[in-house]
């Protein structure tokens, strides 16, 4: 989820790239549209920016926090905002791993492949 | 929670965080190599009639408000793109919603890793980031405020920081 869609664009060719063992990669260009697929879809890896507009990904990540049906969600921060506040909100929020922009395509690649590798319950 | 003073993000340590934020930006995402700029001034500007790209990000963070503004050539923006994506220059060239899309990443991210390194300690907020196309003088005085002149790959970026 990133209101950038070349951002978007990046990552998935980051995860394809980094032969991360996915399905099918869903976008969302913010909050709301990100609950819409949660809603419908079987999500087990939710990468998220954090200031987009509409629904932000703090916000997101706060509402999903509110429902036992997204408990085993595995979520990934990738942000601009690096700063104490946020990555401390995040460790709250039990997000699994926080990277911030900017990063190298090769750091993405270790941070999926470690996330989706370590898998969730 | 510590709050920055507005004067500390225009400081002339604030101000060199900038420049590392941008050659971060641009080398490590963007693969593009950046330097600043020798006190000589700035890569050729090109003539007055190019057509530049203005790329603005409103922040706020703990009481502080203000824009960067960055500033850069087309030709630049395009070199930019294709780095990021990886374009084959045999593929179709970016159409203008996607070159601006691209641009106003690139802002963002100078935006928001100058913040977390200026002031580490309070979350921030961004804008979506306003692009527009506009000629070379007239870019140029996007912003007032402090600015850094960069070169990327030998060509010009302008940023400037400029509080509410």
């Amino acid at each position: 989820m990133d209101d950038s869609a070349m951002m978007r664009a990046q990552i998935k060719r980051v995860v394809k790239l980094a032969g991360v063992p996915v399905d099918e990669i869903l976008e969302a260009s913010n909050g709301v549209e990100a609950l819409a697929i949660l809603e419908t879809q079987d999500v087990q890896w939710l990468l998220t920016d954090i200031n987009m507009p509409v629904m932000n990904g703090a916000e997101l990540l706060r509402e999903i926090a509110r429902h036992d049906k997204w408990r085993a969600l595995g979520k990934v921060i990738i942000s601009t905002d690096g700063s104490t506040a946020r990555r401390e909100e995040a460790a709250a929020l039990d997000v699994h791993r926080y990277l911030e922009k900017p990063f190298s395509p090769e750091v993405l690649r270790d941070v999926l492949t470690e996330a989706v590798g370590a898998g969730r319950a | 929670m510590y709050s920055p003073k507005l004067s500390e993000l225009v400081a002339p340590e604030a101000i060199d965080v900038l420049r590392g934020a941008v050659i971060d930006v641009a080398e490590r995402s963007f693969f593009t190599p950046a330097d600043a700029s020798a006190d000589d001034g700035l890569p050729d500007l090109g003539s007055a009639s190019d057509a530049w790209l203005v790329a603005a990000v409103r922040f706020k963070e703990a009481g502080c408000a203000g824009t960067v503004t960055c500033m850069l050539p087309h030709d630049l923006s395009r070199a930019l793109f294709d780095a990021f994506n990886g374009r084959d220059p045999l593929d179709p060239p970016p159409s203008v919603g996607e070159l601006s899309d691209l641009i106003g990443e690139f802002a963002n991210m100078i935006c928001g890793a100058w913040l977390t390194r200026t002031v580490d300690g309070p979350a921030f907020l961004l804008s979506a980031p306003v692009v527009r196309v506009s000629a070379r003088d007239a870019a140029l005085d996007a912003s007032d405020g402090p600015r850094v002149m960069m070169s990327l790959n030998d060509r010009p970026l302008v940023v400037a920081v400029a509080l509410a």
